[in-house]
């Protein structure tokens, strides 16, 4: 999903859950900062680059893929962006562990760690809800897809279809050329560059499927790598529906108004009176919905929404002194942050999983490893910033 | 990383750091050798790809491919192997495809941290230079066998480097029970 989605329908969807103005603003300036919160933003801050959220383009192409390496690259992806679904799902009888593995991480919406994700948001203010929401919501656009890069897991082949409204099919034209736009038009998109290294960048999420899982009012067919050669039909316009619904309900349980976040429980009734107005934003053929969320934002709450500015906290961060840091917004997007990767980790590792890397259970064994994590466990133990 | 990961990773890059010392150290003598070893990696890609065909790729959609192309290659490098009449342009050409590609990904990183006003820009702007400096030495003296063999030893130990580093790295996630 993109910035329509993170920024602007997460804002009404807070809205529409009963947070006012003020807290749907921050919970949806959190949603979105999830895609900017990179290592090179991070460093500009003088913050732990552990709560690295995101990889600009440039940064994952500079990154290792050793074990250490790839292992990074899937805390943050894993965690943020490919929620797995089940972590001890069966797999085919004669696939090895290294398979298996790959193949546990795929992502799918309504999985045990969705629950954990957002239990984990609980009273824990609007930045810890927005990441929840960011997650959530990816978990419908980048279902099918695993956060971690693998080939045999994330490829797709030239047997790719969009469908359109009426029904009708045209088979996808990729090209490699990442500054090209999409043209919607021809059909033509661009993806990642086909590599037959398992491990090669370019195959990580749904970078071999190009932008489409992000685009709201898409539909398409096409055959997983991992799916024994059954397609999958993408239905985007009801899985954002969906997800816009579920956002609400989750919000809700956040808000103390529900009280226990269940799978697959939407709140459809609160999102009817605006169906058709909800629908006709994501079924509009466009690349960027912004806009129209942003009208439909502004008419449910008669305040203006202005446009997200990586920026806004920036000074508030860098100039505070070292133990009310925590206390900043985005101190407390990281603290957040390192919560949900340090979860996120914890749960994969447990599974006898070690893609995403060696987690320490600090109960159990006291603080050892990446160093920026005392900041957490500091925090958390009514240490700096309490 | 486990400690058996470390132990491994760290002697590795002794045994790399040695072999770039060796190589640089015998000069024009070592030639042959370099060019051995760039065969020898054609091999080893080949059946590492043999290797992922039966272990990963057999399970996905269109994995034969993996399996045709891991043949070729150890073909290729088996047939590489072979030959007997060696040129420093074959070395050349691998290395200005390293440092070029390299330099370019480390120039474009840094412009756009300073985009981002990352203090990082300015390391990976000298390291992207370096690289494309060397792809640029790479071009001027492609048939020098003395440059070719030192370009390739320090790059090799460059990478040994990195490996001994990383070994010493701390890398476990901290996990806090919610409370």
């Amino acid at each position: 999903m993109q910035e329509d989605f993170h920024y602007y329908a997460t804002y009404c969807a807070a809205y529409l859950a009963g947070f006012n103005h003020k807290e749907s603003m921050d919970i949806c300036y959190s949603a979105q900062l999830v895609d900017l919160c990179s290592r090179t933003f991070l460093s500009k801050l003088r913050a732990p680059l552990s709560a690295a959220t995101t990889q600009l383009q440039l940064e994952m192409m500079d990154a290792r893929t050793d074990p250490i390496g790839l292992q990074d690259i899937t805390r943050i992806w894993a965690s943020f962006h490919f929620l797995p679904y089940d972590l001890y799902a069966d797999v085919k009888k004669k696939a090895g562990k290294q398979y298996k593995n790959k193949y546990r991480l795929i992502c799918n919406t309504n999985g045990d760690l969705l629950v954990d994700t957002v239990a984990l948001a609980k009273d824990k203010g609007a930045q810890a809800a927005g990441i929840a929401m960011h997650i959530l919501a990816d978990t419908w656009a980048h279902r099918y897809f695993a956060g971690t890069p693998s080939l045999v897991i994330n490829n797709t082949n030239y047997y790719f279809y969009e469908i359109m409204p009426d029904g009708t099919e045209f088979p996808v034209a990729f090209g490699h050329n990442p500054s090209a736009k999409d043209d919607l038009e021809n059909h033509k998109y661009t993806n990642s560059l086909y590599q037959s290294t398992e491990n090669t960048i370019m195959n990580l999420g749904h970078g071999r499927a190009g932008h489409l899982p992000d685009y709201s009012f898409i539909r398409y067919r096409y055959l997983p790598a991992w799916g024994d050669y059954k397609e999958i039909i993408k239905d985007n316009p009801s899985d954002f529906y969906h997800a816009f619904c579920q956002m609400i309900y989750a919000l809700r349980y956040l808000n103390g108004d529900v009280s226990e976040f269940e799978k697959d429980t939407y709140a459809w009734d609160i999102a009817e009176p605006y169906k058709d107005e909800i629908m006709a934003i994501i079924e509009k053929r466009q690349l960027n919905a912004c806009d129209d969320w942003k009208s439909f934002g502004e008419k449910l709450s008669g305040e203006e929404i202005p446009p997200f500015e990586l920026s806004k906290y920036e000074s508030e961060y860098t100039s505070a002194e070292k133990t009310e840091k925590n206390e900043t917004f985005l101190g407390k997007f990281i603290l957040a942050a390192m919560a949900q990767k340090s979860m996120v980790t914890n749960k994969i590792f447990k599974s006898g999983n070690s893609l995403a890397g060696f987690s320490i259970d600090f109960a159990e064994k006291g603080f050892a490893g990446i160093k920026d994590y005392k900041l957490l466990a500091e925090y958390l133990k009514g240490g700096l910033g309490a | 990383m486990t400690k058996w990961q470390r132990i491994e990773n760290f002697i590795i890059g002794i045994v790399i750091m040695l072999g770039g010392a060796v190589l640089a150290l015998a000069g024009s003598e070592s030639v042959p050798l370099i060019v051995l070893l760039l065969a020898l990696s054609l091999v080893i890609t080949g059946l590492k790809m043999l290797i992922y065909y039966f272990s990963l790729a057999r399970h996905m959609v269109d994995g034969d491919q993996i399996l045709i192309q891991g043949l070729i290659l150890f073909d290729l490098g088996a047939f590489t192997c072979t030959l007997t009449n060696y040129s420093t342009v074959y070395i050349m050409g691998y290395l200005i495809a390293v440092h070029a590609f390299s330099g370019f990904v480390d120039v474009t990183r840094a412009l756009e941290a300073k985009r981002l006003s990352a203090p990082s820009w300015k390391l990976n702007f000298s390291t992207g230079v370096v690289n494309i400096i060397l792809a640029v030495l790479c071009i001027v003296f492609l048939r020098s066998e003395s440059i070719a063999v030192y370009i390739y030893s320090a790059g090799l130990i460059w990478s040994a480097i990195a490996r001994i580093i990383t070994s010493f790295r701390k890398t476990a996630v901290v996990y806090i029970t919610p409370s």
